[in-house]
């Protein structure tokens, strides 16, 4: 027994001797990507790299699906670590700060200026996300942006009209709360109420409707506990404590298959959402607001990492080649994701995406409400979280929409200072 | 002098042990010794470190969430090893028996155990969800509750000490029923003719017996329960406002979600401490009741 | 008192327990034959309209699952085999044998447990890619050849074991490691069955290591066929709880063969 072990060890390590990325055999150069697609997405991220390598003889694109997108983080800071990191990574958009600061990372802040690139054409939100400082560390991958999507038999039910364009704070939280049936388990709306960055980015689009911003311009200090900033957690606090007319949602997803279920008439969320709902006829509507109806973008993006300047050169080419219109607009028919670039909405292939994703019109109409955007530092997680737990407290009742947001403040203030 | 007989002891002894402290050498110690360095620098496993003395202790005695996450996972310890310990040898007895469907029952107790995390946090977000969760259904129908279990701070933890004595109960039972083989009918049979009721028999006889078995299981249980962490993740995510917040949950956070990997070692080392005080306790209290041979 | 009824009591209490922990796999099999609109309810559904089988050969073909099946079981078979192997004899050390530093190799052996995966996975990294193992099999085998649990487990049942039936086998001439073998291990069968099974457990559903150490599809796992039906915004369950069945499959069977072994009766050896 323990010869035959020993012998299958032996062979064992004798057949699997290690395959890292070579970086060129006979000329060709070989690229690896990193993804967290899976499904419909994995098989479109398939096809466009065998399309990629069809058309480009000298390059040959692998893609690999790492898992889930969520552990991507720890395997790719372990690569790095290690020094065995793919080409080019999606990565995202709260982790740009810090993983710029890796000296693998590669800065594109000259290439985006080639020609073809047309770097202004991609939305703002994207750009602003990938600046972290002076360098450009990556290429977009993914935008959305938060929209008001609500299930139109239960308008009809309740007999309300349907959210307009100028819907204010006080029509929607009317409209909540008629739409709030406790003995039929029915809420109004839902909230993601686990303190997490999905916690905070709602309130944020909020906040930015009030006037309020989350820190001030040189990121320093904390604002978000600003006169705005206690109204949109005051609006918090009343639909959850006073009106009960908010579902909340413990950060495992159930309000999507609750809203499905026609238990929950509206959300704030993003296209990738819609195809949950199979059983609703839902709406898509801009977000409600005070003066404007600002929301919130939450943009990913393809990181390049340097290994060497061949395959830095050769994933560059894949990169520019993949975000290209053409090439972006047949990725959004294949999935469904929103147009990275504001001029797919010229394209000949538009209307028939528009037509075969109902709804995301109004979401690409909405990127353009999404003027500001969350500071790309390095410890924005840490402020994330400060905001996280007031929100959550004032969710829960545990505390004062004033009180919550200053010791929050004050934790951030802190952060900031130490740069800790 | 040592003798021939006890040198060639010596030697055999370690010969045995070699491979394995070779192995667990290289992949167990070799990276403690790591840990242990990282937590003396500021390292965010990205860019170039610096090294920081023990600044990262000093922060970790004036870290309120800190403070709070030691209590949390002792709490949880506290509650979760006597339960499962307890629970499983009380299970084992049931089913070391010889009656129809033993080992259907015995599967069924370890199906917990096999099953992916993932799928014990979903069956459980799904029974303990608050507005349409079948525990406050079924609570409800006796006038019970209803109760906010993992979105309420004060019952968070305690909703996972269920979840989790309830996903390892089994591992527990498969290792008593091993050491329940080791317990002789003759011994048992002669303690019934002497006498002794079912509790008499148990208590003298049986506990006795196994309790090799229950110093394993407790110190095992311990090293496990400090380091509670999937279940967490897969559920609260250590809130709400950190009342699952234990020390694994917070290094991870420490480490991936805000870069600070030497903060994160430091709080390993400061688990790695109260760990081995535990064990070693237990470890010496055991070997002074534990019952060994026959 | 008389049991009236024809079954033991101990039914009456084993049935409900059994049934609170058939709980997951109930539900997985459950959302395992709906269909994919059907899972995006909640609360669950619980009478599914149909059986959709199809969520399983369509999970199996999603990804090369016979691959990841074939990975993990040479995977989790060698370091079972390695598992009883090593704790065996060092197991048996720490039992019976006394030898300089024994006691506290034996600490340091547990202490190794001490420090979170977390914090460990890293440097384990790192060692495995100076052996140039990163993105092989061996890489997932060798880290996990002994565990200090093993050994601790095995030293525990070993001690309970009568010793004169070793000295006697000594003194028939018998050396240490015949002991072991001949006389020890034929006696430890529940205590090594119980070890082959966690062994299994532990290495077949290990998720994180393989993440990190695995960089390509033909190298993975199970587990890590299993994370691709978890995208970042959606998460297929259907499919997911059809992959699940699948993969808890092999452990039962383990279990199931292996409860043989883990409760045997001794009152025939003619031991005590």
């Amino acid at each position: 027994m323990r010869r035959l072990f020993l012998i299958a060890a032996t062979a064992l390590l004798v057949a699997s001797a290690g395959c890292g990325g070579s970086s060129s055999s006979n000329g060709v150069v070989n690229v690896t990507v990193w993804h967290g697609y899976e499904d419909i997405e994995g098989k479109a991220m398939t096809s466009a790299a065998a399309r990629f390598n069809a058309t480009h003889p000298k390059i040959h694109v692998t893609v690999q699906n790492y898992g889930n997108a969520d552990y991507a983080l720890q395997k790719v800071l372990t690569a790095i670590r290690g020094g065995a990191y793919p080409d080019i990574a999606y990565l995202y958009g709260s982790w740009a700060a810090n993983i710029a600061r890796s000296p693998t990372a590669v800065d594109l802040s000259s290439r985006i200026k080639e020609p073809g690139v047309n770097w202004n054409d991609f939305w703002p939100a994207e750009r602003q996300a990938v600046q972290v400082g002076d360098k450009v560390i990556g290429m977009p991958a993914l935008v959305d942006n938060l929209a008001l999507v609500y299930n139109k038999k239960l308008f009809d039910q309740a007999g309300i009209p349907y959210p307009t364009a100028n819907w204010t704070w006080d029509d929607f939280r009317a409209a909540a709360q008629k739409l709030t049936d406790p003995s039929a388990k029915q809420f109004g709306w839902a909230y993601v109420a686990d303190g997490s960055e999905d916690t905070v980015w709602r309130f944020d689009a909020l906040l930015w409707q009030a006037g309020g911003d989350i820190l001030n311009s040189d990121n320093t200090k904390a604002e978000f506990n600003s006169p705005a900033g206690v109204q949109a957690a005051t609006l918090l606090q009343q639909m959850a404590t006073v009106d009960h007319s908010v579902y909340l949602d413990n950060g495992n997803g159930n309000y999507a298959n609750l809203f499905n279920s026609g238990k929950i008439a509206m959300l704030f969320t993003g296209p990738w959402d819609l195809s949950s709902f199979p059983d609703v006829d839902y709406g898509v509507q801009v977000l409600p607001g005070l003066t404007n109806h600002q929301t919130i973008s939450g943009p990913d993006q393809w990181v390049l990492f340097d290994n060497g300047s061949e395959r830095t050169q050769a994933a560059w080419t894949f990169l520019k080649w993949f975000t290209s219109p053409q090439q972006a607009m047949i990725w959004s028919t294949q999935t469904g994701d929103l147009p990275i670039r504001a001029s797919q909405t010229q394209l000949p292939g538009y209307d028939a995406y528009v037509k075969k994703y109902p709804g995301v019109s109004v979401f690409v109409q909405n990127e353009a409400n999404a003027v500001k955007a969350r500071p790309v530092i390095a410890n924005y997680n840490e402020v994330s979280q400060a905001m996280g737990q007031a929100i959550q407290a004032v969710l829960l009742g545990k505390g004062q929409p004033q009180d919550e947001l200053d010791q929050a403040a004050d934790q951030v203030d802190q952060t900031l200072a130490t740069g800790q | 002098m040592i003798s021939r007989a006890a040198r060639s002891e010596h030697v055999s002894g370690w010969l045995f042990v070699a491979p394995a402290a070779l192995l667990i050498g290289i992949f167990g110690i070799l990276p403690i010794g790591w840990a242990a360095l990282l937590s003396f620098q500021n390292n965010d496993l990205l860019t170039t470190p610096t090294w920081v003395g023990t600044q990262n202790y000093h922060t970790l005695v004036n870290d309120p969430v800190f403070r709070q996450s030691v209590n949390h996972t002792i709490v949880y310890t506290l509650l979760f090893v006597p339960l499962s310990v307890g629970g499983s040898l009380a299970l084992a007895m049931l089913l070391n028996a010889r009656i129809r469907f033993s080992w259907f029952y015995r599967t069924a107790v370890f199906i917990p155990v096999a099953t992916s995390t993932v799928a014990t946090g979903l069956i459980f977000n799904w029974l303990l969800e608050p507005t349409y969760g079948v525990a406050n259904y079924l609570l409800g129908k006796v006038h019970l509750g209803p109760y906010g279990f993992f979105q309420n701070p004060d019952q968070a933890l305690y909703s996972i000490v269920a979840m989790t004595v309830w996903g390892w109960l089994g591992f527990d039972v498969i290792v008593y029923l091993a050491a329940l083989q080791g317990v002789p009918e003759s011994l048992v049979e002669a303690a019934r003719l002497d006498g002794a009721g079912r509790w008499a028999t148990f208590r003298h006889v049986v506990f006795p017996l196994v309790s090799p078995a229950t110093l394993f299981l407790i110190v095992w249980s311990t090293i496990n329960a400090l380091q509670v962490f999937d279940e967490i993740y897969v559920t609260t995510r250590g809130g709400p406002l950190h009342a699952t917040t234990v020390m694994v949950y917070y290094l991870y956070s420490q480490a991936f979600e805000f870069f600070h990997a030497g903060y994160a070692a430091a709080i390993a080392e400061v688990l790695f401490a109260i760990t081995l005080v535990f064990s070693l306790l237990q470890l010496w209290l055991g070997n002074r009741r534990v019952h060994y041979g026959s | 008192m008389r049991w009236p009824l024809p079954f033991s009591p101990r039914h009456l209490a084993l049935m409900p327990i059994a049934a609170l922990m058939l709980l997951p796999l109930g539900w997985m099999l459950l959302t395992s034959i709906q269909t994919l609109p059907e899972s995006r309810h909640f609360p669950p559904v619980l009478i599914p309209s149909g059986i959709h089988w199809q969520n399983y050969p369509d999970a199996w073909n999603a990804a090369p699952f016979g691959r990841f099946f074939a990975n993990s079981m040479i995977v989790t078979l060698s370091a079972v085999a390695g598992n009883l192997v090593f704790c065996s004899l060092a197991g048996y050390a720490f039992a019976r044998m006394r030898f300089f530093g024994r006691d506290v190799l034996f600490v340091a052996l547990l202490a190794t447990l001490m420090v979170p995966f977390q914090v460990t996975m890293i440097p384990t990294f790192l060692i495995v890619q100076k052996m140039g193992l990163v993105n092989s099999l061996p890489a997932l085998i060798v880290p996990n050849l002994v565990t200090p649990f093993g050994i601790f487990l095995l030293r525990q049942f070993f001690r309970t074991l009568p010793i004169e039936l070793e000295e006697a086998a000594r003194m028939d001439g018998c050396s240490r490691l015949g002991v072991l073998v001949r006389v020890v291990l034929p006696l430890s069968m529940p205590a090594l069955a119980t070890l082959t099974i966690v062994t299994f457990l532990w290495t077949w559903n290990d998720f994180l290591w393989p993440l990190i150490v695995i960089t390509s599809t033909n190298q993975s796992t199970v587990q890590l066929g299993l994370a691709q039906f978890q995208g970042a915004h959606q998460t297929n369950w259907t499919l997911l709880m059809a992959g699940n069945v699948m993969a808890l499959a092999p452990m039962l069977l383990v279990f199931i063969i292996g409860q043989r072994w883990f409760v045997q009766s001794l009152a025939s050896t003619g031991l005590k």
